[in-house]
């Protein structure tokens, strides 16, 4: 008895939802698209308030809105590439001129819409493709950490690094970093761990105790969220281990332990490509990839009085180098 | 390794494992004496984050980790409360509600977390938490000073608390109701024991120790709230109770263990030369778990009523 | 004083039956108003707990959810991105529903989505010959397989060893994530690029589209198809009979000469066959390749989809339906009100709870442990 109810229940329930769908489908019409209006579309890989790489996608975003008066919108969605294709082409048939996807999973997607909408430009996170208006933007931290890895090397015993997830913005990263070491000293420790996360802090804060067991004295993250964690080790620990802030200024979390702090202005970049896009003359006809050359965008400041002169001298060398193109910060590891 | 290297690499292992374990260790403490009066609690994930959250709010705006620990358990309380009316009071069914508790758990989290903090990122990493706590004469010792002797207020409570909690559950009247009522309800209602009164009380222990397991990853382990900062630990918990074999010692030993396996993954990746994928590690504690169940056939039986809804 | 009765099983309806229930009685639309309104008040309790939330964070409830309605259904794309969310829901809720009346509770649906993913994305990757007669079915099987065997092996632990499927499940969920992050990382990861991703599938291995131009793919039909053959499975063979006298008293199963242990696990086969192949049409038909996580959770919805059902595989049509506007609403809400999609998850938890309040899972769990 019972089920033969449900199922009737079932059958009721499913007419009045046909009829609800019916009804939304006849009442739906595509949104009118408003010309007059400058607008910039954000797809985010995670909360938008995380630290790191998330966040500075949405400064981002935030900065466009303020310097360029746009109509600023971004969605998250996390763990589901299967959505990406639909935010993408929501945004685009909306009129939004340009749309950023903040990661390279986000590239299928965007060749996908693209077709058509010839007149909005995707812009892809780390991924240096150029394929009509989709458009790669990479911003190579290699190159900044190939500088932190001079200083360690010029100033510490070892090095650790902590990494959320093994992919290849942080990888890169992490090259450029043995690379720069290895400019100097090509003896000098480096060990490496992969938390498999972005928000175990917890991980992460063990991992840079164990690296500090080890023997390192530099110690750097590239986790967002989690990379917190590695600060607040160095923290307890006290002073005579250093790290750099890493995309922001994360002085406060150790302020005996900050060497100094990689900043990523991707926001600034983002701005100059932004503009271009609304003034309709973006005439770029690569993939754009931002490093040490775009001195708005990415540079390295570090904190007053803690490296000495000689120190930085071979910085601002090895910095030359790389916007000469003389260093390739991403050259093998044997 | 030179000897010395590895004794100093054993006791930064042994103090990360204790550390890692201390989460695990609080909230299978509680889900024992759930599931022992025969309430199977899967939310324990969610009272977790609500937990963690809760302790990071109300720390960060008062400046008290205490008052923040007190808030955490509190909430902890709140959602047991919310979890026994619905599963005894109410015979609802526990996963559906366990379930749904991980859902609201990681969803009301998130939601305030942006909603009261977004804007505010920097000031919030910033607040006071345990700290480490150096006991004199003690943390000097070698080895062992590191080891034991330097760690937070919340890790030292462990032991004391899972001491209490076995003392509780085999010593005391009260211990032996919880006890029975998971295995043979209606006698406990035949002794004039009222079982949803027992199994409220547990439910509520279960829950209030998730909340502090969720507690000490904001306020102890590290200063800040992220989503989803439990990264599954909840779940994990739920694992240790099993291999525990539903005992508090064994829950402790269990939780310690799978530390251990937490700090000698993040210390090992770190040694050069081994390359074991991360993710072996990571499975560690899953596959144990189905090995346990395996090798004790069925010595490894749950408490009988386990699951089941009791009337009346 | 005692443990609550559990329902008793009804035999297979005959025919005659069969017809009996078309015709509206006054007292049969009256008990069913009775029976419906639990869900629906459910559902509007969450949506008030929502609007609480809203309003507290300065939000309009009012405008969020206009918007949030628009989403899910306001356009033919809407509408087909609502059903595609769905189509893994129904998949999972209809295998759970056959999984959860045979008295297992199958807690692992997610991980066997995973594990259909990876077969149904190796059978895609690996077989670029065949043609798309051939592939689509191969893939879809593939993923069927591997799921039904994930599933099968917590219905084998249960069993043999009396491990309690759902501690089982829940671990299985977390080696087969884990597993797909490593093969994604290592042995399966892409040539070119070198991310964390999978090569496309062949373009032969994947699922047809249905309603131009959107995405919407034969998977939609093909999920309720599935909950179709479930129901009748369930609720219309012998053989359903008795896996739901299993769910409800496996002791009276074993005195009717059924074989307990062979229901317990041909269920686990069957819900963990029908999330593998929901795993194996979100990579035939959405994303084409294998990433670390191809799931957002949809083994833990589907579990509320088949309860909040009450396990009948019709019903879970429509709660999946439900509950895949609520996801794809939620994301149109935040692109364009701004608010926080987690809120769903809020509502969902909520829908579940207010649920269980009113009484909707009063389906004992069936104590198969102690055989």
């Amino acid at each position: 008895m019972k089920s033969k109810i449900w199922q009737l229940t079932s059958t009721l329930l499913g007419s009045f939802l046909l009829l609800v769908l019916a009804g939304g489908c006849s009442g739906g019409s595509e949104k009118e698209i408003n010309a007059g209006v400058f607008k910039v579309g954000l797809l985010s890989p995670g909360p938008v308030n995380g630290q790191g790489w998330t966040q500075i996608a949405y400064e981002a975003l935030l900065k466009i809105e303020k310097e360029l008066g746009a109509q600023i919108s971004y969605v998250e969605v996390e763990q589901s590439p299967a959505l990406f294709e639909r935010a993408f082409r929501d945004y685009a048939s909306q009129g939004y001129q340009m749309v950023l996807g903040h990661g390279f999973e986000f590239q299928d997607a965007a060749l996908t819409v693209a077709k058509d909408f010839p007149n909005t430009y995707f812009f892809i996170s780390s991924s240096k493709i150029r394929e009509g208006n989709v458009i790669g933007v990479d911003s190579d931290s290699s190159e900044a950490f190939y500088l932190m890895g001079v200083v360690a090397a010029l100033m510490g015993k070892a090095a650790g690094l902590v990494g959320g997830v093994e992919i290849p913005p942080i990888t890169n990263a992490f090259i450029g970093f043995t690379n720069g070491v290895r400019s100097i000293d090509p003896d000098f420790p480096i060990s490496t761990t992969y938390l498999g996360s972005w928000t175990d802090a917890a991980a992460a804060k063990e991992a840079a105790f164990s690296m500090i067991a080890e023997g390192a004295d530099f110690i750097i993250p590239d986790a967002d969220a989690a990379g917190s964690g590695v600060y607040q080790a160095l923290n307890e620990t006290g002073p005579g281990y250093w790290s750099f802030g890493i995309y922001n200024d994360y002085t406060s979390q150790a302020p005996n332990n900050m060497i100094g702090n990689y900043f990523n202005d991707y926001g600034q970049g983002l701005v100059n490509l932004a503009r271009m896009v609304k003034d309709g003359n973006f005439d770029i006809q690569t993939n754009v990839e931002f490093g040490l050359k775009d001195e708005d965008v990415i540079w390295v400041k570090f904190v007053e009085g803690r490296v000495p002169v000689d120190v930085q001298e071979s910085v601002e060398t090895a910095r030359q180098g790389i916007i000469d193109s003389k260093i390739n910060t991403l050259s093998p590891i044997r | 390794m030179e000897p010395l290297a590895i004794v100093s690499f054993l006791a930064a292992v042994l103090a990360a494992t204790w550390r890692l374990a201390t989460p695990f260790i609080f909230t299978s403490l509680g889900e024992v004496f759930s599931e022992r009066a025969g309430v199977l609690n899967i939310g324990l994930e969610g009272v977790m984050l609500i937990g963690a959250f809760t302790a990071f709010a109300i720390t960060f705006f008062t400046g008290s980790p205490v008052l923040g620990l007190a808030a955490a358990i509190t909430s902890g309380l709140a959602c047991g409360l919310l979890f026994a009316f619905l599963t005894v009071s109410l015979s609802a069914n526990q996963i559906v509600v366990g379930a749904a508790l991980n859902l609201v758990g990681l969803g009301l989290t998130s939601f305030l977390y942006r909603s009261i903090f977004s804007g505010r990122m920097e000031t919030a990493r910033e607040y006071v938490s345990f700290s480490p706590l150096e006991i004199p004469f003690l943390s000097s010792i070698r080895f062992f000073g590191d080891i034991l002797f330097k760690q937070n207020l919340m890790v030292y409570a462990t032991p004391i608390v899972v001491l209490l909690g076995s003392f509780i559950l085999y010593r005391t009247a009260f211990g032996l109701s919880v006890r029975s009522t998971g295995e043979h309800p209606r006698t406990v209602d035949s002794a004039g024991l009222r079982v949803s009164m027992i199994r409220y009380a547990s439910v509520l222990i279960g829950c209030g120790l998730a909340a502090v397991g969720g507690a000490y990853l904001t306020v102890a382990h590290t200063n800040q709230f992220n989503e989803g900062i439990t990264s599954g630990r909840g779940f994990i918990a739920l694992a240790v109770v099993v291999i525990g074999r539903w005992s508090p010692w064994g829950a402790f030993a269990v939780s310690l263990l799978f530390g251990f396996f937490y700090a000698l993954q993040l210390r090992l990746q770190a040694v050069s030369g081994i390359t074991i994928p991360y993710q072996f590690f990571q499975a560690m504690p899953y596959l144990l778990t189905l090995v346990v169940f395996v090798a004790m056939r069925r010595r490894a039986a749950p408490p009988g009523a386990l699951g089941v809804p009791y009337k009346s | 004083m005692e443990t609550v009765e559990p329902e008793i099983a009804q035999k297979p309806p005959s025919r005659r039956s069969d017809l009996k229930k078309i015709s509206f009685s006054p007292r049969y639309l009256f008990t069913l108003g009775r029976k419906m309104a639990p869900p629906v008040a459910a559902l509007a309790a969450a949506l008030l707990v929502g609007a609480i939330l809203l309003y507290a964070a300065g939000y309009s409830p009012w405008y969020a959810y206009g918007v949030m309605w628009e989403g899910a259904f306001g356009s033919r794309n809407n509408l087909a991105e609502t059903l595609l969310k769905a189509t893994p829901l129904i998949l999972i809720g209809s295998g759970l529903a056959v999984a959860f009346r045979s008295g297992i509770w199958n807690i692992g649906a997610e991980g066997q989505l995973y594990a259909g993913a990876v077969a149904a994305t190796l059978a895609g990757i690996f077989f670029t010959g065949l043609p798309a007669m051939i592939l689509v079915p191969l893939v879809l099987l593939a993923g069927m397989l591997s799921g039904a065997i994930w599933g099968g092996l917590a219905g084998f632990l249960k069993v043999r060893f009396g491990a309690s499927e759902i501690v089982t499940t829940i671990m299985l969920n977390f080696i087969a994530i884990i597993a797909t992050s490593y093969l994604v990382t290592g042995p399966m990861i892409e040539e070119v690029g070198k991310f964390p991703q999978t090569a496309q599938i062949a373009d032969a291995a994947r699922l047809p589209r249905i309603l131009f131009p959107t995405r919407l793919h034969i998977g939609f039909l093909l999920a309720m198809g599935v909950a179709l053959a479930s129901y009748l499975l369930l609720f219309k063979s012998s053989r359903g009979y008795a896996l739901r006298t299993v769910g409800i008293s496996p002791d009276a199963a074993r005195y009717a000469g059924i074989n307990v242990g062979a229901g317990l696990m041909i269920s686990m086969a069957i819900s963990g066959g029908a999330a593998g192949l929901a795993g194996a049409t979100e990579v035939a038909g959405l994303t084409f390749r294998l990433y670390q996580e191809i799931s957002p959770g949809y083994g833990f919805d589907g579990i509320a989809v088949a309860l909040l059902a009450n396990n009948n595989p019709i019903g879970v049509i429509f709660t999946g339906i439900l509950f895949g506007a609520l996801r794809s609403g939620s994301e149109v809400m935040q692109m364009n009100a701004q608010v926080p999609s987690v809120l769903v998850s809020v509502i969902q938890g909520v829908v579940l709870l207010s649920a269980a309040a009113l009484g909707v899972f009063r389906i004992t769990v069936a104590e198969s442990r102690k055989e």
